[in-house]
């Protein structure tokens, strides 16, 4: 239909100009070699300078530009036009879920509130040794998967459960960073970390859809990590109760 | 309310439920001719009366769990926000209305189960 044109379909809103979000649609020469999405926006920014996206690193380490491309969400950085194109269209849409601030740039309070909640640092109050704490290659092998999370959204803004209590359901990232402190042998506060999770949505509502597995761009398994919690859980006698306040 | 509870209720009820189905489909297979007699006279053993009580309290509870799940999710002032800022101000009401709604007729069904079977 578009020959050697590209149609992108660009989610657009200016809070300050726009009553209601609109799609906007940039048809441009379609690109001789493979891009990447993130250098199809630096070209739409060259025609159009009002275009605002997040971007950093551009090698997908950042997490910075974590966007729904063609209904899929993933890094811009590391998605090749190839792969995501269909009838020579593209649509760009900000990360489903989350309160969009212009654009593509999404307000991402709600995703490190929860990443807050679970205390995602070390916890081990003995005595530090000279150098460091010391894992056994075995135990160290068991953060393999989870520590290389780059915390780009990806997976929690896929997850309909996340969509819905975004407040109380800690979402697949903040999960995978809540097993990465549990799995290590250097962290002592296992029971409080369960106790914290123990209600009926911090872990719970997670029903494995696996949103978040399909979408990592990472090829990371969180709900790996949530079936893990669930069954420390199980095995943690210790669940506190807590009232609806929905 | 424990969350785990809440999730082991609902994952060992279905599973429950299907051991149910399968003792009645056996029941149903292990029989050369199945007639009113054959099929009145299985049913109003004690033991199975006794078993199909304790199934519909599990479907129930099943179910309740699986509502109280989608009215929790759908039926909040934020999810309801985005079709209507004025019926989300309502959500808590709503939500509310739906539980008992069906917590009532949770009961009714239930009731009227062991009426048919006991009475």
């Amino acid at each position: 239909m578009f020959g050697n044109k590209l149609q992108v379909n660009l989610y657009r809103y200016n809070p300050e100009e726009d009553k209601f979000p609109y799609m906007k649609k940039y048809v441009i020469e379609k690109p001789k070699r493979d891009i990447m999405i993130l250098d199809l926006l630096h070209l739409l920014k060259e025609e159009d300078q009002s275009i605002s996206y997040r971007r950093s690193c551009r090698e997908g380490v950042c997490g910075s530009d974590g966007m729904n491309i063609n209904g899929k969400n993933g890094l811009a950085c590391i998605t090749p036009i190839s792969s995501v194109v269909k009838r020579n269209k593209i649509e760009l849409r900000p990360l489903p879920g989350l309160p969009v601030i212009r654009d593509l740039v999404v307000d991402m309070t709600e995703f490190y509130a929860q990443y807050e909640k679970i205390k995602p640092f070390l916890q081990n109050e003995t005595t530090a040794p000279e150098q460091e704490r010391l894992q056994s290659p075995e135990e160290r092998d068991k953060l393999d998967g989870l520590y290389e999370c780059i915390l780009c959204a990806c997976c929690s803004t896929s997850c309909p459960s996340f969509w819905w209590n975004p407040d109380k359901f800690v979402g697949p990232a903040a999960l995978l960073q809540a097993y990465r402190f549990l799995a290590d042998s250097r962290d002592l506060k296992t029971e409080e970390r369960l106790e914290a999770l123990s209600d009926p949505f911090s872990v719970y509502r997670c029903h494995g859809i696996m949103n978040c597995v399909n979408v990592c761009p990472k090829g990371l398994n969180p709900n790996k990590a949530i079936g893990e919690i669930k069954s420390m859980l199980h095995k943690n006698k210790k669940d506190i109760i807590v009232t609806d306040g929905v | 309310m424990r969350g785990s509870l809440i999730w082991n209720s609902q994952r060992y009820s279905s599973l429950i439920i299907l051991c149910y189905l399968v003792y009645i489909a056996s029941f149903i297979i292990s029989q050369d001719e199945i007639n009113f007699f054959s099929w009145s006279n299985f049913f109003l053993s004690f033991e199975v009366r006794f078993l199909t009580s304790f199934i519909f309290i599990m479907i129930v509870v099943h179910a309740y769990i699986g509502l109280w799940t989608v009215g929790t999710d759908y039926l909040t002032s934020r999810t309801l926000g985005f079709l209507n800022k004025s019926i989300a101000k309502r959500a808590k009401l709503m939500r509310n209305t739906y539980f008992f709604t069906f917590g009532f007729l949770g009961i009714v069904y239930l009731s009227s189960i062991l009426y048919i079977i006991w009475l």
